[in-house]
């Protein structure tokens, strides 16, 4: 894979020798029997079983079942998040009412809503959504906040020189304000709502690649819970510099910023 | 030391929001009450979730599973910082050994932690030995990582004097090393501990291994509402104490070792 450092892209010769070295003892070790393990496949064995799920089309279907659910979960936790982020940031009051009750729900473990989840709505996409979205909301919200209190008092007293009004002091001081903080939120709440799509599917809703991985290893088939290993963390690092690319070809001045906190 | 814990732990409350802060959720709950005051499928009231803790209590060895669950945790973590600082010192006291296994372990963390516990399931089967690892795997990533980026980002000067002073390997470990790694292995123990309740509670619910996860899936596939209800403030509550707790533990620590500006 090649390692992108700001602007240059340099290809990791060494990381991918590794890489290679590692498959390569692997394969070599199980053939000659070096290392007994009764279900580790060999990486060959692995490719072929990539092979076949992606020739049959079921692995498209369980990917964009995830893919689906990540997305739809991730934008309403980033929506409602920049929301309520947005209210709390900007009113003090607000924020002496609520942010205890925060405090409590914030630490709770997202798999500690599958339960209530399947409970509320049985074993369905609305159930995954529900267990993607409370978790994935908080460091949105928190981090949105966190940007908006800490813009600097004399920008706000500029906009009242400037006579802005309420919807052009949200629009010019607040929210230019708070996107670096969205945006780290974001970025945090997008792996997280992988992690949760994946455990939702694998407890609950019985479809895309979480499930997959689980019916995979019940039918005994170790080299297709391998392959869909591999496609979810690919996944996972696809949708992360995805989503660095687009702020960076957005907005090139936070990327940077960016970078350093994740 | 006491003394320390103390004054952290009050550190600690003076940092908390006021409490008043509490009230949306005591509304929340109380207005729940009041529509729904008896059993529901559904929406069963508060007050039954506290009737559902008790008999819990009563009946099914409620305490033995949260201290399987808290006991896992706990080993899984432990390991987990152990292997993890110890493999990232290694890694990242070589510039090259860094670089070389930078693609792999970043695509180990790419994958979600929770995708393990079937891998782990058919490698080493459906035992204690198995929700160990998992939950140190889970844990191992963001530790090993932080503390491999910290040692490469230790001051060339510090090694200059070390080298000036003669230091030996192991006092250069001790006395720089390892100090300068611990603001950043705190960080990394910071992002493992959600990630190692996360996989600790789904290893008992995916094969009923003892622990809280195991109860907590038992109950809802007996419908038995007000259980889940009453397991979920208890989970919610344990995040929450074990976070307080870490949040000590990391000020007194810290105080120790100040961030150098």
């Amino acid at each position: 894979m090649p390692e992108r450092r700001g602007n240059r892209t340099r290809i990791n010769w060494p990381g991918l020798a590794t890489i290679a070295l590692v498959l390569a003892l692997w394969e070599i070790a199980l053939r000659a029997g070096l290392a007994q393990y009764q279900n580790l496949p060999t990486p060959s064995a692995i490719a072929r079983g990539l092979a076949e799920i992606a020739g049959s089309g079921q692995l498209y279907e369980d990917a964009a079942h995830t893919l689906w659910s990540v997305l739809v979960g991730w934008a309403a936790a980033v929506a409602a998040g920049v929301v309520l982020g947005l209210l709390l940031g900007a009113s003090p009051t607000l924020r002496r009412y609520s942010l205890a009750s925060i405090e409590v729900l914030r630490p709770m473990p997202g798999i500690a809503f599958v339960p209530v989840g399947l409970l509320l709505f049985g074993f369905s996409l609305q159930m995954e959504l529900m267990v993607i979205i409370l978790p994935a909301l908080w460091p949105v919200l928190v981090n949105t906040m966190d940007a908006v209190t800490g813009v600097h008092a004399r920008l706000f007293e500029v906009g009242q020189t400037f006579r802005l009004s309420r919807a052009e002091t949200l629009r010019k001081i607040i929210l230019p304000a708070a996107l670096p903080g969205v945006l780290v939120g974001a970025r945090l709440s997008m792996t997280l709502a992988l992690v949760l799509a994946v455990v939702a599917e694998m407890v609950g809703n019985p479809s895309g690649l979480g499930y997959a991985v689980v019916r995979e290893q019940q039918a005994m088939r170790p080299e297709l819970v391998f392959a869909y290993v591999a496609v979810i963390g690919a996944l996972g690092m696809i949708l992360n510099a995805a989503l660095t690319g687009a702020v960076a070809f957005v907005f090139p001045t936070i990327s940077g910023r960016l970078r350093e906190v994740a | 030391m006491r003394q320390q814990i103390l004054k952290q732990l009050d550190l600690v409350r003076a940092s908390l929001p006021p409490l008043r802060g509490l009230l949306p959720l005591v509304l929340l709950l109380i207005v729940w009450q009041l529509i729904q005051s008896g059993p529901s499928p559904y929406f069963p009231a508060p007050s039954q979730w506290w009737t559902a803790a008790r008999s819990l209590y009563a009946r099914d060895h409620l305490v033995a599973a949260f201290g399987d669950t808290t006991w896992t945790f706990l080993q899984g973590l432990a390991l987990a910082i152990i292997i993890g600082a110890a493999l990232g010192i290694l890694i990242g006291v070589s510039t090259f050994a860094a670089r070389a296994l930078a693609p792999l372990l970043e695509f180990m963390r790419a994958i979600p932690p929770p995708v393990t516990v079937p891998v782990a399931s058919l490698l080493i089967g459906y035992n204690a030995s198995m929700k160990l690892t998992v939950v140190v795997l889970a844990g191992l990533w963001p530790i090993l990582l932080n503390a491999a980026a910290a040692v490469r980002q230790i001051d060339p000067l510090l090694l200059d004097v070390a080298r000036a002073f003669r230091l030996t390997p192991m006092e250069r470990l001790r006395r720089i090393v390892i100090p300068s790694v611990i603001p950043s292995l705190l960080t990394g123990i910071r992002v493992a501990i959600p990630l190692a309740i996360v996989i600790t509670l789904l290893v008992e619910m995916l094969t009923s291994l003892p622990g809280i996860g195991a109860l907590m899936i038992r109950s809802q596939r007996n419908f038995q509402s007000s259980e889940v209800y009453a397991l979920l403030v208890l989970v919610g509550l344990f995040g929450f104490v074990v976070n307080d707790v870490f949040a000590i533990v990391e000020g007194v620590i810290m105080r120790r070792w100040p961030p150098r500006a």
